[in-house]
């Protein structure tokens, strides 16, 4: 079948007897070609190289255009630069802007024991880079799983030296960055030759069925300022104006106080020119003061009854007539 | 005659090849092997990596890990000395380090996960089952930190440990490796990966942190209605005192003003008996003035001063 349509490939004239007259070539030419593309690798600009002979390790290469001895030589590719995270407690469904969690599954380790023996969720991420690709080719089996295991007991090594109180406030920072002491430790002394970036706690929460009784903490603690505000701003209501209505009472009396100086002294004055002028002639001025205040009063009067020595008798009747008018 | 040669030819390549490939073997970095002689090791373990030979079809190769490996135990439900159930999960890093006894022991690796099964899980629940609950959770006697808000009235105190998680994790290394001792094995480390309550307890824990918050929820508000009573006490308290005091100075002011006024008048009025005289009867000359209106009805004798002259003058 293929030989019949072998016309279609379009080989020049000849070339058909050529192939089969040297097949030792072609063939060896081909084995060529494949050990040629074998010899050259590439590595890209975030790995390293490292290459075995016979399954001992020999040199570790750099990112660019590589050649190896064909068949004997191997390359194994590692990504150094690339930073690689493990989650705990949690798992990114889906990242992007948007990033999709799932948390059902992971409680059990999330879950943890606090050194007041009470119990913590701690979510958190390891953030680490391979440094040693020969360590990490070479020196530990599965050392991702290896990592898992050291992070979960070492954060729970950590929380349980602490209280639930400082896990879940004050010492969140301090928790992560001992953390992150601790397992670059224990990385080196497995020899995972991996360098640990970055250990950040995520979400800190107490466990689901005591939550609500923690929110409860919280509203207390906003309810204990309310009321506390609330009698500060009570406080700045009333005393200020009692401050100042306690001024106004003073300046009244101090106003008080000048006015009747000010007059006992205006009518001291004016007495004491009288008097200057009364002891010329008091009898006189007596009369005269006596006379004036009369005129003045009397125009003011309702009823006025004028009698003399012998009149005596009229007074019953006015009585009787006031009476009637008012009874 | 010539196809014979080239059949005799190949079969003898093919034969070659298989003899080079039961004589040379290659050792990974990874690996370590042991040689065998129908079944019975020969000379030492190789942990070299490199190219090997061996004498072929009769001798076999065995590879073992050569690496660090894991152990991961199964969660084990275990009573602490002061009575708590937990749950204890541990791992262990193991390495092969004698593959002749280890080939003698096992054979393969599965085998000796199981036998670590037994030593580790054994050592652990001994160790845990000694101890009190604290020992394997805490690891030092840090003195907690109570800068938080919440704590400086809760008794925020982590107990004191007299052995710790660390020794705890120690004391089972050193016990399972003694076990381990001829089995070619040594374990590096073996920690605690996860320690729980069973549920049972979990639900009393939870009912405990409940009615701890609850306790502290109750302090705050009580706390705040004591701090607003203060406020407002220490309101009533200045308002009275700056109302009081605003009244005294206010009363001081006006009682020196009268006392000075009444001096000021009693200078003037009382400087002689005319004087005397003078001020009593302006006094009643005004008060006339003041108190006489339309409603009154005076009698008036022709006696008067004023009417004197009415009857005709004397």
């Amino acid at each position: 079948m293929q030989t019949q349509k072998m016309p279609d490939f379009n080989f020049p004239p000849g070339s058909r007897d050529f192939i089969a007259r040297n097949v030792k070539l072609v063939v060896l030419g081909i084995f060529a070609l494949i050990l040629l593309f074998s010899a050259f690798f590439q590595i890209d600009p975030e790995e390293e190289g490292v290459i075995v002979r016979f399954g001992k390790y020999v040199r570790t290469v750099d990112p660019g255009l590589n050649v190896k001895i064909p068949l004997i030589e191997r390359v194994y590719k590692v990504p150094v630069e690339r930073q690689q995270k493990l989650e705990f407690g949690f798992r990114t469904v889906k990242a992007g802007v948007q990033s999709t969690y799932s948390r059902d599954n992971f409680k059990d380790e999330s879950l943890m024991l606090t050194g007041d023996l009470n119990l913590a969720d701690v979510e958190w991420v390891v953030q680490y880079r391979v440094d040693n690709p020969y360590n990490y080719l070479f020196k530990v089996r599965h050392p991702e799983k290896t990592l898992r295991d050291i992070s979960e007991s070492v954060v729970r090594q950590v929380v349980g030296d602490r209280t639930v109180n400082e896990v879940l406030t004050v010492g969140r920072t301090e928790v992560a960055s001992t953390v992150q002491v601790i397992i670059q430790e224990l990385c080196q002394e497995y020899s995972l030759g991996l360098r640990i970036d970055q250990v950040v706690l995520q979400d800190v929460n107490p466990p689901d069925p005591v939550k609500a009784a923690f929110n409860e903490v919280n509203e207390a603690q906003q309810e204990k300022e309310t009321l506390i505000n609330r009698a500060r701003s009570e406080y700045n209501k009333v005393i200020p104006r009692a401050e100042g209505e306690a001024e106004e009472t003073i300046q009244k009396a101090e106003g008080y106080a000048t006015e009747r100086v000010n007059r006992a002294m205006g009518e001291a004055k004016r007495f004491e020119d009288l008097y200057a002028e009364y002891v010329k002639a008091p009898e006189v001025t007596r009369r005269r003061i006596y006379l004036e205040t009369m005129e003045e009063v009397i125009p003011l009067l309702g009823n006025k009854i004028i009698t003399d020595e012998k009149g005596n008798n009229v007074l019953p009747l006015l009585q009787m007539q006031m009476q009637r008018q008012n009874p | 005659m010539k196809n014979f040669k080239y059949i005799l030819i190949i079969i003898l390549a093919i034969l070659a090849l298989i003899t080079l490939s039961q004589t040379i073997y290659v050792v990974p970095e990874t690996q370590q092997s042991v040689v065998t002689q129908f079944g019975r090791p020969v000379g030492e373990a190789v942990s070299t990596p490199g190219l090997r030979a061996k004498v072929p079809f009769i001798q076999r190769v065995h590879f073992f890990e050569k690496r660090f490996l894991e152990w991961d135990g199964d969660p084990n439900q275990i009573p602490t000395r002061d009575k708590k159930f937990i749950f204890v999960d541990t791992y262990a890093r193991w390495q092969i380090t004698d593959p002749l006894q280890f080939f003698k022991r096992f054979t393969n690796e599965r085998g000796a996960q199981s036998r670590l099964d037994d030593i580790l899980d054994g050592e652990t629940r001994d160790f845990i089952a000694n101890h009190n609950i604290e020992e394997a959770v805490r690891s030092t006697n840090r003195k907690p930190d109570t800068s938080a808000t919440t704590v400086d009235f809760i008794e925020d105190s982590l107990m004191n440990i007299v052995v710790g998680r660390e020794n705890i994790q120690q004391m089972i290394l050193q016990s399972a490796n003694k076990r381990a001792q001829d089995l070619g094995i040594e374990i590096l480390d073996v920690r605690f990966k996860r320690i729980n309550y069973v549920e049972e307890v979990r639900n009393q824990v939870y009912e405990r942190m409940r009615s701890e918050r609850f306790r502290i929820a109750d302090k705050f508000r009580s706390e705040g209605q004591g701090n607003a009573s203060r406020i407002n006490g220490e309101k009533e308290r200045e308002l009275k005192s700056i109302q009081s005091e605003a009244f005294r100075t206010a009363q001081e002011i006006m009682g020196e003003a009268d006392a000075r006024a009444a001096a000021i008048y009693a200078d003037a009025y009382d400087k002689t008996p005319a004087a005397r005289d003078l001020y009593a009867f302006m006094k009643s000359m005004e008060t006339f003035r003041n108190t006489f209106d339309s409603t009154t009805t005076v009698v008036l004798s022709t006696d008067s001063e004023l009417y004197r002259y009415l009857k005709g003058m004397r």
